[in-house]
């Protein structure tokens, strides 16, 4: 009931508002393809998911009556599978975090940022070992299994193997969530795991290897040109205005537009290790900065 | 209603013709009016038609999409998604279908048609069924011998007309994907990860497709169609109007005109009146030849008369 009060709201105030706005922002596909992967890396909700049902309904129907468009929206646990709806343009707007923004604007212009997400905390790129483990170095991971985030996060994935360049792995594997992660370290799947320093270890024994200096930036709210070349602003504005109907674990920021020079250094790391031949699951992986023979669409195997 | 007849039927107090002016446009206006309201639910009627035709159409076009991937495709890229690389949703029918349905969209003539697969439980949370598609599912669950629905369905966009029909897990091979997390292949997990599209049971009603056809477009079509056949209705019936007043004008009055205008003169100089009409082999000839008989009656009469007083 409440819901439906909220939508009837939104399209009174739309419909009160005047002939301007009631101009439908869709994509070229006659509707608005949305992405929803949060604004943070490798984390999910308590259900399991990115967003509670309710939550992501309620996130649907203010979308659609904000855009006057039918809206698909596409919830995705993996940086992985974001990353390719990004390349292969399949989003018309996305709810991205740091490294997926990094890699929005590495798609030739075709993505701009809007507003920031998330809130600000002391996310750092780390590899971590169990507490016991004879690996003290960087140079000791040497023939290691080293456990990452998918393709296209930034703490998970690039910034880790940039930091591991020159490294012989005897073994790459992936996980969706931090915490993933972290039981594949404690049950020795992995020998090493990508770590963000923002998260709590929860009293398990673990070891810091490495820490990446850079400050890792917020997420955002990205629009493909299609809707960047319609008159959006009335759609942001109206988000804006109904910032109380957003989740609030989106950590929608309204009216702030993201520093892309704090992006700039990250966006040229996440550029540089697109360029290597990047590991597949499963296998042994030299970190060399060979050029990528990936297919088009492929990613991690 | 006494008021009405007479001004029908009228009372002698105004002209004839203008008496069948009032009494053909309200005849006219009263067919028209008829016609209209018999149209509006013919029109009516074939544009439902329509719609469940269109929705029929665009439900079987997406199932058989579903059946070719199922049939050709997945054959093919299932084993690819074995492994723990990258997760081919092209062998999934429910993907396939539901991209076809959105390059469809991407045409301006099907704009505003939708296609969805939605489940209580779906593998990608893009599937996720809302409170209306909830509800729809728990019907053909309640009912397993439903095999379809459809309605009206109120979205904030307006409304549209759906057609619903069950998705049933029919095959022990979709269980591989949708039965438990360690059966299905690592790359859908890496994919989608462990949590959702589990637990299905083999004929289980999990979901529903369900197909949505804009119905306000052919609301308006058929409100131009019937606005249109009324402007034309009205012409046509004016047209006639003015046709069959010039026709009355033309047989009836202005004869009867005639005739009492010489009428008129016989009864001061009756030889010099001549009733031509009398040639005619109409009712107009037979008054004509009644007042010729009259006018030559007043003749004789008026020279016996003139005899009378000659004598005296």
């Amino acid at each position: 009931m409440r819901r439906l009060l909220i939508v009837l709201s939104l399209v009174l105030g739309a419909c009160a508002a005047g002939p301007s706005d009631q101009q439908a922002l869709c994509g070229p596909s006659g509707r608005l393809r949305v992405g929803l992967v949060g604004s943070e890396e490798g984390r999910r909700g308590s259900a399991g998911v990115i967003l509670a049902e309710q939550e992501q309904f309620k996130l649907q129907e203010l979308l659609m009556a904000s855009s006057r468009c039918d809206v698909l929206l596409e919830p995705v646990l993996s940086s992985e599978q974001a990353r390719l709806r990004l390349r292969n343009r399949e989003w018309d707007l996305a709810f991205l975090p740091p490294g997926l923004t990094a890699v929005a604007l590495e798609q030739e212009g075709q993505f701009s940022l809007v507003r920031q997400l998330g809130r600000r905390q002391n996310s750092k790129s780390q590899l971590i070992v169990r507490a016991d483990s004879r690996f003290k170095t960087r140079a000791d991971l040497r023939g290691t299994r080293l456990g990452l985030l998918p393709r296209g996060s930034l703490t998970g994935f690039y910034l880790p193997l940039f930091n591991l360049h020159g490294l012989t792995l005897s073994r790459v594997g992936y996980e969706l969530t931090y915490q993933d992660l972290m039981q594949g370290l404690q049950n020795g799947k992995f020998d090493v795991i990508a770590w963000d320093g923002a998260l709590s270890t929860q009293g398990t024994d673990i070891r810091i290897i490495h820490e990446d200096t850079h400050a890792i930036p917020l997420g955002a709210l990205a629009l493909s040109q299609p809707l960047l070349a319609q008159d959006y602003k009335p759609f942001v504005q109206k988000l804006d205005d109904n910032v109380s109907q957003l989740p609030p674990s989106l950590g929608y920021a309204t009216g702030m537009i993201p520093d892309l020079l704090m992006l700039q250094e990250l966006r040229a790391i996440v550029s540089k290790v697109e360029g290597w031949s990047l590991p597949q699951a499963g296998q042994p992986y030299v970190v060399y900065g060979t050029p990528s023979r990936s297919m088009p669409g492929e990613g991690p195997r | 209603m006494p008021a009405v007849k007479k001004l029908f039927f009228g009372s002698g107090q105004r002209p004839l013709r203008q008496q069948l002016a009032i009494t053909l446009a309200g005849i006219l206006s009263l067919s028209i009016l008829i016609s209209i309201l018999l149209l509006n639910i013919l029109f009516g009627w074939q544009a439902r038609q329509l719609i469940d035709q269109r929705a029929a159409f665009f439900m079987d076009a997406m199932l058989s999409v579903r059946e070719y991937t199922s049939k050709k495709v997945n054959p093919i890229l299932a084993p690819l998604n074995q492994g723990a690389g990258l997760f081919r949703p092209e062998a999934v029918p429910s993907y396939s279908a539901q991209t076809v349905a959105g390059l469809l969209k991407g045409k301006p003539e099907f704009r505003e048609y939708s296609y969805r697969e939605a489940a209580i439980n779906p593998t990608n949370l893009r599937d996720k069924a809302d409170s209306f598609e909830t509800g729809v599912i728990e019907a053909f669950r309640r009912n397993p011998s439903l095999k379809i629905q459809s309605g009206e369905k109120s979205t904030p966009l307006g409304t549209v007309h759906y057609v619903a029909q069950p998705i049933k897990v029919g095959k022990e091979s979709c269980l591989v994907c949708h039965s438990t997390p360690d059966r299905a292949p690592a790359s859908q997990l890496l994919a989608y990860g462990d949590t959702g599209g589990f637990g299905w049971k083999l004929n289980e009603i999990v979901g529903t497709q369900i197909v949505t056809v804009p119905q306000a477009a052919v609301f308006m079509a058929k409100d131009r169609s019937l606005l249109l056949t009324a402007a034309l209705l009205v012409v046509a019936f004016g047209v006639v109007g003015v046709v069959m007043n010039a026709v009355l004008d033309r047989l009836i009055l202005r004869p009867m005109r005639d005739i009492s205008r010489k009428a008129d003169e016989a009864s001061v100089t009756p030889a010099t009146v001549n009733f031509e009409e009398r040639e005619r082999r109409d009712e107009i000839g037979l008054l004509a030849r009644s007042f010729e008989r009259m006018k030559q009656s007043l003749a004789i009469s008026m020279q016996m008369l003139k005899d009378r007083q000659g004598k005296a």
